[in-house]
């Protein structure tokens, strides 16, 4: 168990910095999960921490030690990658005893670590295997159980599930929340899969553009996000953003004039004085499980739409509307059918609309 | 539904489908037969010829099959006996596995940087090795005695091997395979605790198997019947080479018949034969993973 600071990291290659003063504090223990796009720097910061790429700038502590220049094998970190990286010319038992055999740990020491992991991972009949004997999902273990003998004091994986099929995703995110309560270790885990994220983090850290958009336990994340690009990111369907101008302020209340194509009347919103200026742009983000659709106007807001198309899943139903102006905007049903014509109103209410400024900020009531 | 047994009128007509091979099917096989014939014919007549009565060789009506086995046999003891064979045999399998175990040695070590690491000059020392792919032997000949005579090492055996060492087409030929050993594989290597040494002796040497007996097959065939270097380098029969003692037969002013003069190039050519025998199937892949004889 170990904890992790990382002060102003920057990575740099060349002229072209790809991660810029990355601050987060990883407490012993803690399953922190790196997610955001393909080439927001998660990858790369992943491999900061392991010690494969250099830091550019700034200062990284393992257990308060400073471990900028400290080779990566020496970190106490163990990795698990996307292509799992086992070494196909060794066997299962060879591969997890690898980093032991190198350590030139006593033979019956390294065949007792083994097995130990392999219990762990029900991996006991398959030693003597070869990885390309084993099913994907086998050579994750594999891949697993190496790390597990090394004993780290930090886990990294790197998109580990990325090549399973669905059902087996499912099945290793179980297995990997059961395996970091058994090892309590600190683990650090990069997805692109905003799903995978929310279900195995404790805590999570939103990058876009080589920078830290937001840290925080997921469902803070989705319950409160502090920018634009955090409320799109988490949440499936993607938040519905509709642009709007504040046309009134008081004390208490902003009123939002939704762009006049939108069909939407005026919206008055509780906002402290202050926060708002008259003819300034906002975005409006409204969760699709918050927009709903409706036959008749109600609600605080309603704007006149056409279904697009209707997605039933049986238990959920996204039905996707055009606006007047041809904006896409995705509402989700609960109850599973839809059977109410293919014109009417995406209604919302104003305690669950979040107001981004012009520059993607959250405005906060 | 359909009849589950067939009835004996279609078990008749399967019958009756024995393929009968196709014109072309006919004429490849003849092809191929013709190049197997053109192929072992010399070496069956040499085996002939050895295995002979004197003078059936040259007769008006030879023989092509073998007429006494005793007098190959004293042609065999004959040949050990007069001219140092065994001698040769030693310094031609000695150099032979000296200059294969030194060449995967060294290429394998400077492929496994010019495929897996960045270092400064990288592409232009690749250049420059590969370029001298294109220099004939001719013309490194002499520099390479002068170099080796310098170093005293004329009629050595490091005199023979060392100068072929450093096979530029080993290295390319290695560098390609290595260049195909996932980033990731060494990267957890590295993550598990092996050094730079460690790396390539646990990871990058025992995932380019294929291509060390490729080479290492390609590099035989090539020393074996190496015959200029030896030539220029040794010339005391201490470390004459098998082709040399050969050419010793070969000279103008050699009074040797033509069945002894077979039997020294029969003995010559069993290593070669048994290896063939022994590795087939790794020198076909060999060859067609380089695309090269060697």
């Amino acid at each position: 168990m170990s904890d992790l600071q990382i002060k102003d990291a920057v990575k740099s290659y060349g002229n072209v910095d790809v991660l810029h003063n990355i601050n987060l504090d990883i407490e012993s223990g803690e399953f922190v999960v790196l997610v955001g796009p393909s080439g927001c720097g998660k990858s790369t910061l992943l491999r900061m921490i392991s010690g494969l790429e250099d830091i550019s700038g700034g200062e990284m502590f393992i257990d308060g030690e400073l471990v900028n220049d400290v080779d990566a094998a020496k970190r106490g970190i163990a990795m698990v990658f996307q292509s799992y990286a086992l070494f196909p010319h060794m066997t299962v038992a060879e591969n997890m005893g690898f980093s032991l055999k190198l350590a030139k740990a006593h033979k019956s020491e390294i065949n007792e670590k083994v097995r130990r992991a392999a219990e762990i991972l029900q991996l006991e009949k398959l030693l003597e295997r070869k990885p390309s004997q084993l099913s994907g999902g086998q050579k994750q273990r594999v891949a697993i159980g190496r790390a597990i003998v090394r004993n780290p004091k930090v886990f990294l994986f790197d998109e580990p599930l990325s090549n399973l099929d669905a059902e087996l995703r499912i099945e290793m995110r179980a297995e990997l929340i059961q395996l970091h309560k058994q090892l309590k270790t600190t683990m650090i885990y990069v997805t692109h899969d905003q799903v995978e994220a929310m279900t195995l983090a404790d805590k999570m850290v939103v990058l876009e553009g080589g920078q830290v958009q937001q840290v925080g336990k997921p469902l803070e994340l989705y319950d409160d996000p502090s920018n634009m690009f955090v409320a799109g990111f988490v949440g499936t369907p993607r938040m519905n953003f509709l642009p709007a101008e504040v046309v009134d302020v008081s004390n208490t209340t902003s009123t939002l004039r939704f762009a006049a194509e939108n069909g939407a009347p005026e919206v008055v919103l509780p906002m402290t004085d202050g926060k708002l200026a008259i003819g300034s742009k906002v975005s409006v983000g409204i969760r699709p499980d918050h927009l709903h659709f409706s036959p008749a106007q109600s609600g605080d807001l309603a704007i006149p739409i056409d279904v697009a198309f209707v997605e039933e899943l049986g238990d959920l139903t996204y039905v996707y509307v055009d606006t007047k102006a041809g904006t896409r905007l995705s509402s989700q049903k609960k109850d599973g059918r839809h059977n109410h014509g293919t014109t009417g109103y995406a209604v919302a209410d104003t305690t669950s609309m979040f107001i981004f400024d012009a520059d993607g900020h959250r405005v906060r009531a | 539904m359909t009849d589950a047994i067939a009835s004996p009128s279609a078990l008749a007509s399967n019958r009756r489908k024995i393929k009968v091979p196709s014109l072309w099917t006919v004429l490849k096989w003849i092809a191929a037969i013709s190049v197997a014939v053109v192929a072992l014919f010399p070496l069956w007549w040499m085996f002939s010829v050895v295995f002979a009565e004197a003078g059936v060789p040259v007769a008006v009506n030879p023989r092509l099959y073998p007429t006494s086995f005793t007098d190959g046999f004293a042609k065999i003891w004959e040949v050990f006996e007069e001219t140092g064979y065994l001698r040769a045999y030693y310094v031609s399998i000695m150099y032979t596995i000296l200059t294969i175990a030194g060449v995967l040695l060294i290429s394998s070590m400077a492929a496994f940087e010019f495929a897996l690491f960045d270092f400064p000059g990288k592409n232009a020392l690749f250049a420059v090795v590969m370029l001298s792919l294109m220099v004939p032997l001719a013309v490194t000949l002499i520099p390479t005695y002068l170099l080796v005579a310098q170093l005293g090492w004329v009629n050595t055996m490091q005199g023979l091997v060392v100068p072929g060492l450093a096979s530029a087409f080993g290295l390319f030929m290695m560098t390609q395979f290595m260049q195909s050993i996932p980033k990731e594989t060494l990267e957890a290597g590295r993550l598990e605790g092996a050094n730079h040494f460690q790396l390539y002796w646990y990871i990058a040497l025992p995932l380019s198997k294929n291509a060390l007996i490729t080479l290492a097959i390609l590099t035989f065939m090539k020393t074996w019947g190496n015959f200029i270097w030896p030539l220029v380098v040794s010339n005391t029969r201490e470390v004459y080479t098998v082709s040399q003692v050969i050419n010793q037969f070969n000279s103008p002013f050699s009074h040797t018949t033509v069945d002894v003069v077979m039997t020294a190039n029969f003995l010559a050519a069993i290593p070669p034969i048994l290896f063939f025998v022994f590795f087939q199937r790794w020198i076909i892949e060999g060859v067609q993973m380089s695309g090269s004889k060697g």
